[in-house]
């Protein structure tokens, strides 16, 4: 048996339809129960639902094999882990937004940004020298340009509407996020059988797709 | 007086203590019936010892201070650096090959990933120091294999085999500029297939397809016999042949099943000369072991050899086999 654990949320809906076309199902009693570990209906794989940061956490302790999650979590954990598929969904991008789209040729000698991913936030304008203050939030990051509390933010963009209704644009993109496949270092060799399985059945799917 | 414990650091109390003990005993007993000799080095050392030992990037995770001259000094990070340099100037005279072993802690303020919680680990290492190929290779495996049974691991550990020169063989042919080598290198370590194609892409010497299929990197021989159909340039082709030739060795032994071939094992490139080699044991989510040959490390302290080895950690393994009942035997 391998242990899967799925980010809660966007991911988990798109995750699970992936998982069932690669024939790996939940009994629809068990996605509408409040369980938060279920098994799936060969009992050959357990699922965990947890918080999107979570997984990571899970997955490098080796508490679960795999997970399915964010590529903006996963830059943003630097965990140690193996990622050997990208399965395409909940497709959307990191970027930079601010209410004056010239805000970063301006260069003023400190920018504040606030942000959820203060990692990459760093990583980014750090590469290219600009001397930033994060800002971190954990949610409604749009209001902070608005109020006074940032000069930027460095969030996740689906759709963009919210940005536009809050009067922000996006000045550029960092990178782009979709679900991944994640595996344990230690599961990749211990359960390679198991591992590799699951590996094939989700990347044929994926192929079949194209 | 404070109540509180520095991060990382922890106590082991009674019967805790006691199987951490018994674990470093086999350990210990086993290097002494392949005639390796204990050694104790020094806790406290010169920082530079461990840049030229373990590489900048490693040494720096070291707690590091000062010396009343103002040199700078580290809390040892590893073992095998103080052996090397032991190697090449107090011991230059002595008849090769020497046979060290050790049980050590080893100290880091940077833990590596958020799942490598310790940053004091006792270190149960080997050296095999002026024997080159085949046999010396061969001979650290075996006694890492008769450790881990001896421990009651031997259906529940997987011990997998590489030998970095076949990536480095693929890389120079592509001649790349040390960055791109480094995030080739990344590719590959973790697995990620789709962004590699991706990096490829403007490469017209493409040997690195064979690292393409992340499940199929690892296995028994045909991990070989499918690298072969895309690698031929010579560095390679030889690594891969020696590989190979261990490999068929293991099998004569008849430990292929606690083995396996992981062509991705790339995470030491800039240590390691040929095996490299890491240890996994069902129960614990990261490695509780690692090594390989180092041929090029003790030329830093004046006099180059062949050597190899590898470290068990002595917490992890305790840590295993405290909740798999190894006590109650």
């Amino acid at each position: 048996m391998i242990t899967i654990a799925i980010a809660k949320g966007r991911m988990q809906e798109s995750a699970l339809v992936l998982l069932a076309r690669a024939g790996i199902r939940l009994s629809d009693e068990a996605i509408n129960s409040r369980r938060l570990a279920l098994m799936d209906e060969t009992g050959q794989y357990r699922f965990i639902f947890t918080k999107p940061a979570d997984v990571p956490v899970y997955v490098e302790h080796g508490i679960a094999d795999c997970g399915v999650v964010g590529r903006d979590v996963l830059l943003e954990s630097q965990a140690d882990l193996l990622l050997p598929l990208d399965l395409g969904i909940a497709r959307c991008r990191i970027v930079v937004a601010a209410a004056d789209a010239q805000a970063l040729s301006k260069v003023p000698g400190m920018i504040r940004v606030a942000t959820k991913y203060a990692q990459i936030a760093n990583a980014h304008f750090g590469a290219r020298g600009i001397p930033v203050e994060i800002i971190q939030l954990s949610g409604s990051v749009e209001l902070a340009p608005a109020l006074g509390l940032a000069d930027l933010i460095v969030d996740l963009v689906e759709t963009g509407r919210t940005l536009r209704e809050n009067g922000l644009t996006v000045v550029e993109e960092i990178a782009e996020s979709t679900g991944r496949l994640v595996v344990n270092r230690a599961s990749y060799q211990l359960k390679a059988g198991e591992v590799g399985r699951l590996v094939q059945a989700l990347e044929s799917t994926l192929n079949g797709n194209q | 007086m404070t109540s509180r414990i520095p991060a990382g650091m922890r106590y082991y109390i009674g019967s805790e203590a006691r199987l951490r003990r018994t674990v470093e005993d086999v350990a210990m007993s086993v290097f002494e019936s392949w005639n390796y000799e204990e050694v104790i080095t020094p806790s406290v050392d010169y920082y530079d010892l461990f840049e030229q030992g373990m590489g900048q990037r490693e040494a720096t995770r070291g707690f590091r201070f000062t010396d009343n001259d103002g040199r700078l000094l580290a809390l040892r990070p590893d073992v095998t650096s103080s052996v090397a340099r032991m190697a090449a100037t107090l011991l230059a005279e002595r008849p090769r090959p020497l046979r060290f072993c050790y049980a050590a802690p080893v100290f880091r303020q940077q833990t590596q990933s958020h799942a490598e919680w310790r940053r004091e680990n006792t270190q149960l290492g080997c050296e095999l120091i002026g024997v080159a190929g085949k046999p010396a290779d061969l001979e650290v495996l075996r006694l890492a294999a008769e450790i881990l049974s001896r421990l009651n691991l031997q259906t529940s550990y997987c011990i997998t085999i590489n030998n970095v020169e076949i990536f480095n063989g693929v890389a120079a042919q592509l001649n790349l500029e040390p960055p791109a080598r480094e995030q080739l290198r990344l590719l590959i370590d973790t697995r990620q297939g789709a962004e590699l194609r991706q990096f490829l892409q403007n490469h017209t010497s493409s040997e690195a397809r064979a690292f393409l299929r992340p499940t199929e990197l690892t296995g028994k021989r045909d991990v070989i016999r499918a690298a072969r159909e895309v690698i031929r340039n010579s560095r390679s082709v030889a690594a891969m042949d020696s590989l190979e030739e261990l490999w068929t060795a293991i099998e004569s032994l008849g430990l292929e099943d606690s083995f396996e071939i992981d062509l991705g094992d790339v995470s030491s490139l800039d240590y390691y000369t040929g095996l490299s080699l890491k240890i996994f044991v069902r129960g614990a989510g990261s490695s509780v072991g690692r090594g390989g040959r180092y041929d090029g490390l003790t030329g830093n302290f004046g006099r180059a050899e062949p050597a190899v080895g590898f470290v068990l950690n002595l917490d992890a393994l305790t840590e295993v086999l405290g909740r798999t009942g190894f006590a109650n035997q």
